[in-house]
């Protein structure tokens, strides 16, 4: 299937002046301006097929949201060519607005004093949505995101998770080929951010709408988007699978084995043991190939062995591990 | 096509910001009479000035109070579309609002144009019809079909200068951050446009007629209509009024369009 966003050696420089320190610095600096260079993204390649889920991750100042505005016609690339949905999204603005959602999890698009409804009113005109076509997606977008309750309230009273409901749903009215979320679930308590999660995974699946978003949060990616592309320093570090992830840094497994008694001490060539509580004992599988078959093998028949655990590193884990080791692992991953 | 998008949503787009304040109507009451009041004053300042010496720069007061009346109204009706507007760019730019803007499928301009219409005007429109009303029966003019439709055409000219500059003004925060210090320069100037500009010194008369042309909306038209001589435009005054809103609007045009390619957002 032909990609629906391809970007091929981005980057976008920003120029800054340089600040220099004290009120000295201050005041020199309005007689002679010099100016830095920030290369916020770095040659960055990558494509994204239609109905795709896509997490764009990476630390703060790793060039996420500058990738987003792109992408979405906001900033100008400096170099590299940059299409979405056949187009140059700075050159057609507009046109390429038509055909996207955007949500920016810290700046909301609705109408402060005025009911949601009014925005979303607005939305319809502006996308010159059909009035039957409207109708049904604010039916489905009301009953899905539980908006029932407060479309008819002014924003201003809206909590901040019923707030994001209500921003989503309506990057969702006029449906887009593509949503951006930037950062999404920031500031989110535990239930919204579960609810959005769900729902966003949902409208990927059934509704086959590619989705693009920017997070500092993992469980975002591990719930919505099967694919990854990690970033750091502007430059493209990780773009796959999270299992790909997982299986390029050497997948260290967690395998717990819970005895009857405590058997005393053990030593396993096939699993080196972190933590020993006596009757449950912790190991780590540094080897990939490692099965339990081949530990329970070493272990032999000899032991009261009573349970067997095996739990894959948390997502949270890789990715630290990842970043740790970024300048080996960058180049063996991509 | 987005320029039909864009026509048919501006209807909306006011019937919204005149929601918005009709939220709080107290408030919106209170800033007419506010500032019906505070125009009203200052402008009996200016009579009492006029009436002690009896001319100014030889206009007499009634000619100075229809100079007045087309500055409040030109001003009003430039300001309606622009100024409160445009005066919070640098706050869009900085917290990133601008970004939300930018990702809708019409003109940027006119979303924010006409989102933030502004009906709190209507305190100096009144007043400016008011007094205009009352110059015009006072003055010596002799009244025909085109030269009504020019007074309104330098009225429209004028209302364009404002929101021309106002524009630029605005659109330069997307480039430099923060633009509203600008606005001190065009209100230092937008008050010197109250008198006959004759009154100052040539570089002043200059600045207003070229760099910040405020001279258009005030002094120039109404000397032409009043038939008084105007300084450097001469003959040419007449159509340099008409001209000058359109002019300024095509340059404030190119300056949105440039700030538009470059802007960078304020990080993040």
């Amino acid at each position: 299937m032909s990609a629906i966003i391809e970007v091929s050696g981005v980057a976008k420089t920003f120029r800054q002046p340089k600040r220099l320190p004290g009120l000295g610095g201050a005041i020199r600096s309005l007689f002679s301006r010099d100016y830095t260079e920030v290369r916020a993204v770095q040659d960055v390649s990558f494509a994204i097929a239609p109905g795709e889920a896509v997490g764009y991750l990476g630390p703060n100042g790793a060039g996420k949201s500058t990738m987003i505005k792109m992408m979405t016609g906001i900033l100008v690339p400096t170099a590299g060519s940059l299409s979405v949905l056949g187009r140059e999204p700075h050159a057609h603005r507009m046109t390429n607005a038509a055909e996207i959602g955007v949500v920016f999890g810290q700046r909301s698009q609705l109408w402060w004093d005025l009911p949601v409804r009014d925005s979303f009113d607005l939305h319809r005109h502006i996308y010159e949505v059909p009035e039957a076509r409207f109708a049904d997606n604010l039916a489905f977008l009301t009953t899905m995101l539980g908006m029932a309750d407060y479309l008819d309230r002014p924003v201003r009273q809206l909590s901040l998770g019923q707030r994001m409901r209500a921003e989503i749903a309506m990057a969702l009215l006029h449906d887009p080929k593509i949503l951006f979320l930037d950062e999404p679930t920031i500031g989110l308590d535990v239930v919204a951010k579960d609810a959005v999660r769900k729902f966003l995974a949902q409208i990927n699946r059934e509704r086959g709408t590619t989705i693009i978003l920017t997070t500092h949060d993992l469980q975002d990616i591990e719930e919505i988007c099967p694919r990854l592309i990690m970033v750091d320093d502007g430059k493209l570090l990780f773009d796959g699978e999270l299992p790909r992830l997982r299986a390029a840094l050497g997948s260290r497994r967690r395998l717990r084995l819970e005895f009857g008694s405590d058997p005393g001490p053990i030593t396993l060539t096939t699993a080196r043991l972190v933590t020993d509580d006596g009757a449950a004992k912790h190991f780590l599988l540094d080897a990939e190939d490692t099965s339990i078959l081949d530990v329970l093998t070493e272990l032999g028949s000899g032991y009261d062995l009573k349970d067997v655990t095996l739990e894959e590193p948390a997502i949270e884990e890789v990715i630290r591990t990842f970043y740790q080791s970024k300048p080996q692992r960058a180049a063996e991953a991509l | 096509m987005a320029l039909v998008r864009t026509l048919a949503v501006i209807p909306h787009l006011v019937r919204m910001f005149v929601r918005t304040k009709l939220e709080y109507p107290g408030a919106l009451v209170l800033s007419w009479v506010s500032q019906a009041v505070s125009y009203g004053s200052m402008y009996t300042a200016i009579a009492l000035i006029v009436a002690r010496f009896g001319t100014l720069g030889g206009w007499s007061w009634s000619e100075i109070a229809l100079l007045l009346s087309f500055h409040l109204l030109a001003y009003s009706t430039g300001a309606s579309f622009s100024f409160t507007q445009f005066r919070v760019m640098e706050d869009l730019v900085r917290q990133g609002t601008m970004d939300a803007l930018l990702v809708k499928p019409i003109s940027t301009w006119t979303y924010l144009v006409f989102s933030g219409f502004n009906i709190g005007y209507a305190g100096h429109v009144a007043l400016a019809i008011g007094l205009m009303g009352w110059a015009l029966t006072q003055v010596e003019v002799t009244w025909s079909f085109p030269l009504a439709l020019y007074f309104i055409a330098t009225l429209v000219s004028g209302a364009m200068v404002v929101c021309a500059l106002m524009t630029m003004i605005g659109a330069t925060a997307m480039v430099f951050v923060r633009s509203r210090h600008l606005y001190s320069i065009f209100f230092g100037f937008w008050e010197l446009a109250r008198y006959p500009i004759t009154i100052f010194p040539l570089p002043i008369q200059v600045l207003l007629l070229t760099a910040v042309p405020l001279g258009f909306i005030s002094t120039v038209p109404v000397s032409v209509i009043l038939g008084k001589p105007v300084p450097m435009l001469g003959d040419f005054a007449g159509l340099a009024c008409v001209l000058a809103g359109p002019a300024m609007a095509g340059l404030a045009m190119l300056h949105w369009r440039w700030c538009l390619r470059n802007y960078q957002g304020a990080g993040g």
